[in-house]
C-alpha cells in the first residue's frame, strides 16, 4: 500500500522534526495573523502595515531606491569604531584590574556608576562636549559596548585556575610566557562572552547615537520615520537592526569556536 | 573600615574635589562642566520648585506599572513555558525576535501605537521586562534538579503542591536574576521613551535641559539617573544573594 507507507513517512519526518517543524508553524501563523491584523483589522497604514509591505518596501530601498545603503553604512562604521576601541581599551584595563587590587578598588566606584546608569542620560553631555560629529556616536557606543567586556575580562583573568599557574612556575615559566600561553588562553573565553554582551549592547548605543543631530543611519532612519508616521520605513529599519545583531553574533560563534576550540558549549 | 571601602571613597572624594577646582580655575562658564557645587545648587533649586519631584514620580510610576504588569504576566508565562515543551517551541522564534531587536529602535513605533503619554513608557518597561522574565524563568523551571521531583512524588506531593513547593522555589534565584536584567535595560527604555516625546519625566527633564543649554539641571538629571540605577542594582542584588547565598552573584 503506497499511501499507507507514504503515511508512515510523513509521521516519521514530523517525528524526527517536529521540533523545527513547530517553530516554523508559530512564524507562519504569526505571520498570517500580523497581515491580518494590518490589512483587515487595522486597515491604516499610519499605524501598522503588513509583513508583504515590509518586504517589498525593504526590496524597493535595498534594489530599486538604494537609499537603505548610506544608512546601513553610515550605522556600521559607527559600531565598528566604538566597539573596536572598547576591545582596546576594555580588555587591558580588565587585565590590569584584575592584577592590581589598587586599581580595582579605586576603579569601582566609577565603574559602578558608569555601567548602572542608563546610558542615555550621557548621550547629551557627550553631545555637549565632543559634538554632533562622529567623535559623539562612537562615544555612545564605546559606552555601551566597554564594560561588558571589561568585566569578562576582569573575570576571566581572576578565575584562571590555580593550578595552571603553579604547573607554569614548576616549569619555571618566565613572565610573559606565563601571560601569553597561560592567563591569555584561560581568560579568552570569558572575553569572547563580554564580546557577544556587548553586541546588544552596541547596537542600541548605535540607534541611541543617531537620535541626536544625525543625518544618516539606521537609528536616524527609525526616528525619522517616526516622527513622520512613515511605518513601513520604520519597519524596514527595525528589521535591519535585528539583522544586524543575528549576523554580529554568528560571526562571534564562528570566531569563538575557532580560537577557543576546547569549548563546545556556550555559557552567557 | 574595609581597605577597598577606603579606596572606593577617597577615589570619590578626590575625583570631586579635582572636579571642582578644575572648573573654577579654568572654565569661565558652566555650560561644557559645571562643578559639583553648581550642580548642588541647581538641585535643590528644582527640588524645592516641585519640579524634581514632578519629573521623579512620573517616571516612578511609570516603570513601577510596567514592571508589575510584566511580572504578573510573565512569570506564570514563563513557568509554562518551562513545564511544556510544545508551548516553548511555539513562542521560542517570537521571543527570540523581540530579544534580538535592540528594544530602543522600536519605542517610536510605540509612541505611534499608544500616543506620547504614559501608556507608552509603561509599555516599553512592560516589553523589556517581560522577556527577560519569560526567558529566565523558564530557564529555572527547566533546569530543577530532577532529585526534588523524585522526592515530591515518594513524599506524595499533589500536582499543586509540587509546584508551589518545589517548582516555583527552585525557579525563584532565576526569576530574581530575571527581574535585575530586566531593571537596567527598562530604566534605559523608560528615559529613551520619555526624551523621544513625552510631557513629563526624568527623560523628558534631560532634553528639556539639553535644549535650553541648562548644563546644571542637565548634569542633575544625570547623577539622579546615575543614583535610580546604582539604587536599583543594588536592591535586587540584596535580593538575589538572599535567595540564593550559595550562587555567587555577579560584582556588577
Amino acid at each position: 500500500m503506497a499511501s499507507d507507507g507514504g503515511m508512515v513517512a510523513i509521521v516519521g519526518f514530523y517525528r524526527d522534526n517536529s521540533r523545527a517543524i513547530h517553530k516554523a508553524l508559530s512564524i507562519l501563523c504569526g505571520l498570517v495573523l500580523w497581515h491580518y491584523l494590518a490589512a483587515v483589522v487595522v486597515a491604516d497604514t499610519a499605524f501598522l502595515v503588513s509583513p508583504l509591505t515590509v518586504v517589498s518596501k525593504a526590496y524597493e530601498m535595498l534594489f530599486v531606491t538604494g537609499e537603505l545603503y548610506p544608512h546601513l553604512f553610515a550605522s556600521s562604521w559607527i559600531f565598528l569604531y566604538g566597539y573596536l576601541l572598547s576591545i582596546v581599551v576594555g580588555v587591558p584595563l580588565g587585565f590590569l584590574m584584575a592584577l592590581s587590587p589598587a586599581v580595582r578598588d579605586y576603579a569601582h566606584p566609577w565603574m559602578t556608576t558608569l555601567y548602572t546608569t542608563p546610558r542615555i542620560a550621557f548621550a547629551p553631555v557627550l553631545l555637549l562636549w565632543l559634538g554632533i560629529g562622529a567623535g559623539s556616536k562612537v562615544a555612545i557606543v564605546f559606552l555601551g559596548c566597554v564594560f561588558p567586556i571589561l568585566i569578562n575580562s576582569y573575570y576571566g583573568m581572576r578565575v584562571v585556575d590555580r593550578e595552571f599557574v603553579e604547573l607554569a612556575r614548576s616549569l619555571r615559566m618566565k613572565r610573559v610566557a606565563l601571560f601569553r600561553k597561560i592567563l591569555l588562553p584561560a581568560s579568552l573565553p570569558f572575553i569572547l562572552s563580554g564580546l557577544r554582551l556587548a553586541l546588544g549592547r552596541g547596537l542600541t548605543g548605535v540607534a541611541i547615537a543617531e537620535w541626536f543631530g544625525a543625518t544618516a543611519g539606521l537609528g536616524y532612519l527609525v526616528y525619522f520615520a517616526g516622527q513622520t508616521l512613515n511605518v513601513p520605513v520604520l519597519f524596514v529599519g527595525v528589521t535591519a537592526f535585528g539583522l544586524m545583531g543575528i549576523i554580529g553574533f554568528e560571526i562571534l560563534r564562528k570566531i569563538e569556536d575557532l580560537a577557543t576550540p576546547w569549548k563546545t558549549s556556550h555559557p552567557r | 573600615m574595609r581597605k577597598d571601602v577606603t579606596r572606593g571613597i577617597v577615589s570619590i572624594v578626590v575625583v570631586l574635589v579635582a572636579w571642582e577646582i578644575l572648573a573654577r580655575l579654568f572654565l569661565e562658564n558652566d555650560l561644557l562642566m559645571p562643578a559639583p557645587s553648581g550642580v548642588a545648587r541647581s538641585f535643590w533649586k528644582l527640588a524645592a520648585s516641585g519640579e524634581l519631584g514632578r519629573h521623579f514620580t512620573a517616571t516612578l510610576l511609570e516603570f513601577a506599572y510596567g514592571f508589575s504588569a510584566a511580572c504578573l504576566i510573565g512569570i506564570p508565562l514563563g513557568y509554562f513555558m518551562g513545564m511544556h515543551k510544545w508551548l516553548e517551541e511555539w513562542m521560542e522564534p517570537w521571543i527570540a525576535t523581540l530579544y534580538s531587536i535592540p528594544i530602543i529602535t522600536i519605542v517610536p513605533l510605540i509612541i505611534i501605537w499608544f500616543g506620547i503619554g504614559m501608556m507608552s513608557k509603561v509599555i516599553v518597561v512592560f516589553k523589556i521586562t517581560i522577556v527577560e522574565l519569560i526567558l529566565n524563568t523558564a530557564a529555572g523551571v527547566k533546569t530543577i534538579d530532577p532529585l526534588w521531583l523524585e522526592i515530591s512524588k515518594s513524599f506524595r506531593l499533589s500536582r499543586w503542591e509540587t509546584t508551589y513547593k518545589v517548582r516555583l522555589p527552585a525557579a525563584l534565584p532565576f526569576i530574581v536574576t530575571g527581574m535585575r536584567l530586566g531593571v537596567g535595560r527598562a530604566l534605559l527604555g523608560v528615559i529613551a521613551a520619555e526624551l523621544l516625546a513625552s510631557n513629563a519625566g526624568l527623560g523628558y527633564m534631560l532634553r528639556d535641559a539639553s535644549e535650553t543649554w541648562d548644563s546644571p539641571k542637565l548634569f542633575v538629571t544625570v547623577v539622579l539617573l546615575a543614583a535610580m540605577g546604582i539604587a536599583s542594582f543594588t536592591l535586587i542584588k540584596k535580593g538575589e544573594q538572599k535567595l540564593a547565598p550559595w550562587r555567587q552573584t555577579a560584582e556588577w
